[in-house]
């Protein structure tokens, strides 16, 4: 029986592998490597089979119950756990960030210095650090997924909303612009800032190369907003008549 | 001589007969119920209204509850219904008569997969009408969301319906491989599970094994990969989620790959089941 299932198993093997090879891909990448995230994936991938994903949300839950609680070690440990076991779910790694950046330094502050107390210099600590885990996460995140606008875009938030940094995160939103799946706006916003930190050349030759591109009929696109950005990039640097943008018809 | 040449007619009265058995032992009604209260219990869920999550834990939890249930109900009826004749020595009758071995394990595989066919028919349905009302409430109290139309596939949770119900096959015809040596349905049931986790297992095997591993774990691997089917190949909702699609032909080559492990599974009990003493 075991030499009839090993020879049936070669032509078996030539099916699978194309097979495995294109459902494999459209998962995230496997995490299955020295860290114990990976075991743990590997693990509830094969033991579970269809549960993983009913374990994955199972364990959502208790992640919102522990924010709802406000409770930043259990918060944290309920979302390595969650996108351990089931890393393909976007929704899990985007809202892990913005707990972490937007939710948690709050909670901190409150612990450390009660609700009124003083908290000069306190906060600013607290959201560096914050910010800092969310941006590690997000990275984490990218092994997974690392074509997703999404996470880019994410990134770009935290970059703007909470670093300040808008040469950092118009670099995000370029990246973001560059996924498959990209939503319009950020491309705009990406020119949006590198004008804003004075980069106004690069802006507007990235909007020229984006103009001929976007779908003329499309809401979205905001193709007219885009042609009327570069018009204005083009009177503030004062480009030439004769070298100005064309837009084809 | 006629007598002798496989009879599909016969195929057919052993099936008809194994799927009366089946229902008489009431095991599809118990595991139906069980898995339908899990799926009806995500109802509960409205009072979280977390909007599209929600529509992927009810999908989650119904192919989740479905493959959990299923394999249980493939495993056990295949062993129950296998033994209950062997041990009630009608088997033993039936066989005395001309019918050929390979016919009456076809009648049983076919008699098993009436029921299984039957618990994915209703499972999907469930989880259709229910991810259907639930996400049609979510439109009406969200329209913005739903500008561009229903997010989920149907059709894809269909095919995904569909590539489970192949696993379940096979998994059953593995069952069945066991069951023509074995000697008790514990043993058939013990193997099987036994069978069922490492088919589940052995990619990830292969893919440790592959990256770092040793010449002899590799080899040791890819004889695992020779021996046993890929289950995860059968997990489409693994791959699409709630919103994806599935290609016809990447549905036909799954189905391809049940069809032949089914075929070889079925060629190997044949082969044990004809040389075993009844």
């Amino acid at each position: 029986m075991l030499v009839g299932l090993g020879i049936s198993g070669i032509p078996a093997r030539w099916l699978e592998m194309p097979l495995w090879k294109e459902l494999h891909i459209p998962q995230p990448q496997s995490r299955a490597d020295s860290r114990p995230g990976g075991l743990v994936q590997g693990i509830s991938l094969g033991l579970f089979g269809g549960l993983r994903a009913l374990l994955a949300d199972l364990l959502w839950l208790r992640v919102n119950l522990s924010w709802e609680r406000r409770r930043v070690p259990d918060t944290l440990a309920y979302l390595h756990l969650v996108t351990a076991v089931d890393p393909r779910p976007l929704i899990f790694w985007l809202n892990g960030a913005r707990m972490m950046a937007y939710d948690m330094p709050s909670w901190r502050i409150e612990n450390l210095a009660g609700r009124d107390g003083p908290v000069t210099g306190l906060r600013e600590r607290i959201e560096a650090e914050q910010t800092r885990l969310a941006l590690a996460w997000l990275d984490e995140a990218l092994k997974s997924h690392p074509a997703s606008a999404a996470i880019f875009i994410e990134r770009a938030n935290l970059q703007l909303n909470c670093r300040r940094d808008p040469a950092a995160a118009a670099a995000d939103y370029r990246r973001a612009a560059e996924q498959p799946d990209a939503p319009y706006y950020a491309a705009r916003l990406h020119a949006e800032l590198l004008r804003r930190v004075g980069r106004k050349a690069e802006a507007l030759a990235w909007l020229v190369e984006l103009h001929p591109r976007l779908p003329q009929g499309e809401e979205a696109a905001a193709a007219g907003l885009v042609l009327s950005r570069i018009r204005e990039l083009e009177e503030e640097l004062g480009v030439p008549s004769e070298q100005r943008y064309l837009p084809r018809i | 001589m006629n007598a002798w040449q496989f009879s599909p007619r016969r195929v057919g009265l052993i099936a008809r007969v194994t799927f009366l058995e089946a229902r008489r032992q009431r095991l599809l009604p118990l595991l139906m119920l069980g898995a339908a209260g899990l799926e009806l219990g995500a109802q509960m869920l409205e009072e979280f209204n977390f909007g599209l999550s929600e529509l992927k834990f009810i999908a989650d939890l119904g192919q989740g509850v479905a493959a959990f249930f299923g394999s249980i109900l493939a495993i056990v009826a295949s062993a129950q219904l296998f033994f209950r004749e062997i041990d009630e020595r009608s088997a033993l009758t039936l066989l005395a008569k001309p019918v050929r071995r390979s016919e009456y394990l076809a009648g049983k595989f076919f008699g098993i997969m009436a029921v299984i066919s039957l618990f994915c028919v209703l499972m999907t349905a469930l989880i259709i009408v229910m991810l259907w009302s639930r996400e049609t409430a979510l439109m009406h109290g969200r329209p913005e969301l739903w500008e561009r139309g229903r997010h989920l596939n149907y059709a894809a949770i269909l095919a995904v319906g569909f590539a489970h119900w192949l696993g379940l096959a096979v998994l059953v015809a593995f069952t069945l491989l066991i069951a023509s040596f074995a000697q008790s349905s514990l043993f058939t049931v013990g193997v099987s599970l036994g069978v069922l986790v490492i088919c589940q297992l052995q990619f990830l095997a292969q893919e440790a094994y592959a990256k770092a591993g040793t010449l002899g774990g590799r080899w040791v691997a890819g004889f695992i990969a020779l021996l046993f089917p890929n289950f995860q190949v059968f997990n489409l909702g693994d791959v699409t989620g709630v919103e994806g699609e599935i290609g016809v032909m990447l549905l036909a080559r799954v189905t391809g790959y049940a069809l032949f492990y089914v075929g070889v599974a079925g060629m190997l009990a044949v082969f044990c089941f004809k040389r075993r003493e009844i």
